[in-house]
């Protein structure tokens, strides 16, 4: 009777504990602000890209974001064309690097005065062009975790924690009008665990992979003018 | 097998595994470029690659004085002008000494050179992100070797830190950018070099 009872204490510990934990692996707060600055609307025929924004010396946005942005904006109800980054990028050189990117929209007039760059849009059907800005940091690391092995095995104890803050500006620049029709900034947060015992159980907090989901819903609504 | 031989065994794959960790490692820059999209200049052009830019290699050392990462660029460099140089001109030719370019018939003779190649890594600069950056001097002479410019250009290209890429591969990442910073400066400044510029207005 007695082992029964501790056998049971020991399971609603540890249902009570990973249920804990799992709450805690939730805990991602996403703030969505969005400044609308002109009329919006797209065609079938027509199309947006997604920019990364690396002018900054010390960071630069990711890739990876942009093509998840891209990739979220393309499926689902009011789907838009989204042209891949590295494709229109290639397709536009060299006017779209790092160095030349048009930083304002008066930038982009002067841009579009150019024959080869205005026929390119136009092959491409692009509607707008959305820069994205931003990246995730990491702070708040607290906790040690230590690992030993052995003949007869090994293991890994202790706790660490730490904290995402995924932080991104989306401007809008309408083509057509070659106005900047909107601002989108998208900030997440969330508290990650490493909790070892015996074995690392990581619970990630998906910072990015949350900004990226709302900022591409927000974009999708805001491209399609609802 | 005895247990002293495995020993011996053990002892040796840990050295070898050691020595290769201390190596220095060869990183060759490979990349696409694109072909720009620019207005050309009615001019037959010879470019000349001089043996110094084919064969250009940087080494980077550690905090300690070891060979760390050699970085050979010098193809790349030559790929990447092979595909920006037919864009800006109506004719290129590639000659393989100075003195093939009068038989050539070509307006002029360029000669590009790499002065310096720095390159900044994470563990040493304590940002997230891999940088190179690229010294070049441009030469532009008539086919009889008259001067008529010679400028310095310079490119730089980064890339941020991810998990589970390795060193190398950032490096060639950042390389690669830096090349692109290279093709897109080059080729819609080159027309504003004022000794270029001059020289337009002369022909």
């Amino acid at each position: 009777m007695i082992e029964f009872i501790n056998q049971w204490h020991g399971r609603t510990v540890r249902g009570v504990l990973l249920a804990a934990l799992a709450a805690l692996a939730g805990c991602t707060s996403t703030t969505v602000d969005e400044f609308r600055q002109g009329e919006t609307g797209i065609t079938s025929d027509e199309a947006v890209v997604i920019l990364g924004r690396r002018q900054a010396s010390d960071y630069e946005t990711r890739s990876e974001f942009v093509q998840c942005v891209g990739d979220r904006m393309a499926r689902g109800e009011g789907a838009i064309n989204v042209v891949p980054e590295q494709e229109f990028v290639d397709a536009m050189f060299p006017w779209f690097e790092p160095r030349t990117a048009p930083l304002r929209t008066r930038d982009l007039e002067q841009l579009m005065a150019e024959n080869v760059v205005a026929e390119k849009m136009s092959e491409f059907g692009i509607r707008y062009i959305v820069w994205l800005d931003g990246f995730t940091e990491t702070t708040d690391r607290q906790g040690s975790i230590s690992c030993t092995i052995g003949p007869g095995g090994g293991g890994c104890f202790g706790f660490g924690t730490w904290e995402d803050d995924a932080n991104f500006d989306a401007r809008v620049w309408d083509v057509g009008s070659l106005t900047n029709v909107g601002t989108i900034n998208t900030d997440a947060t969330g508290q990650s665990y490493l909790p070892a015992l015996v074995v690392p159980i990581p619970l990630i907090a998906r910072v990015e992979a949350n900004a990226c989901s709302r900022l591409a819903t927000q974009l999708k609504d805001f491209v399609n003018g609802s | 097998m005895s247990s002293a031989k495995f020993l011996i065994r053990l002892a040796a794959l840990l050295g070898l595994t050691f020595l290769v960790g201390c190596g220095v490692s060869t990183v060759t820059i490979e990349g696409s470029f694109p072909t720009p999209n620019i207005s050309k200049l009615p001019l037959n052009v010879a470019v000349y690659y001089d043996q110094s830019l084919r064969d250009f290699a940087y080494m980077e050392y550690s905090e300690t004085g070891a060979e760390e990462f050699n970085v050979q660029s010098g193809q790349s460099h030559i790929a990447l002008f092979n595909a920006v140089l037919p864009a800006m001109f109506d004719g290129v030719v590639v000659i393989d000494s100075l003195d093939d370019a009068v038989a050539a018939e070509v307006d002029a003779v360029f000669t590009p050179l790499i002065e310096e190649f720095q390159l900044a890594l994470p563990t040493k600069t304590k940002l997230d992100v891999y940088e190179v950056w690229i010294k070049y001097n441009m030469r532009l002479a008539t086919a009889e070797g008259d001067y008529i410019a010679d400028w310095v250009l310079t490119s730089y290209g980064k890339t941020p830190t991810e998990t589970f890429r390795s060193t190398e591969a950032a490096i060639n990442d950042a390389a690669v950018v830096a090349l692109r910073d290279l093709a897109s400066s080059f080729s819609l400044s080159f027309a504003q070099v004022p000794e270029v510029r001059d020289w337009l207005a002369q022909l």
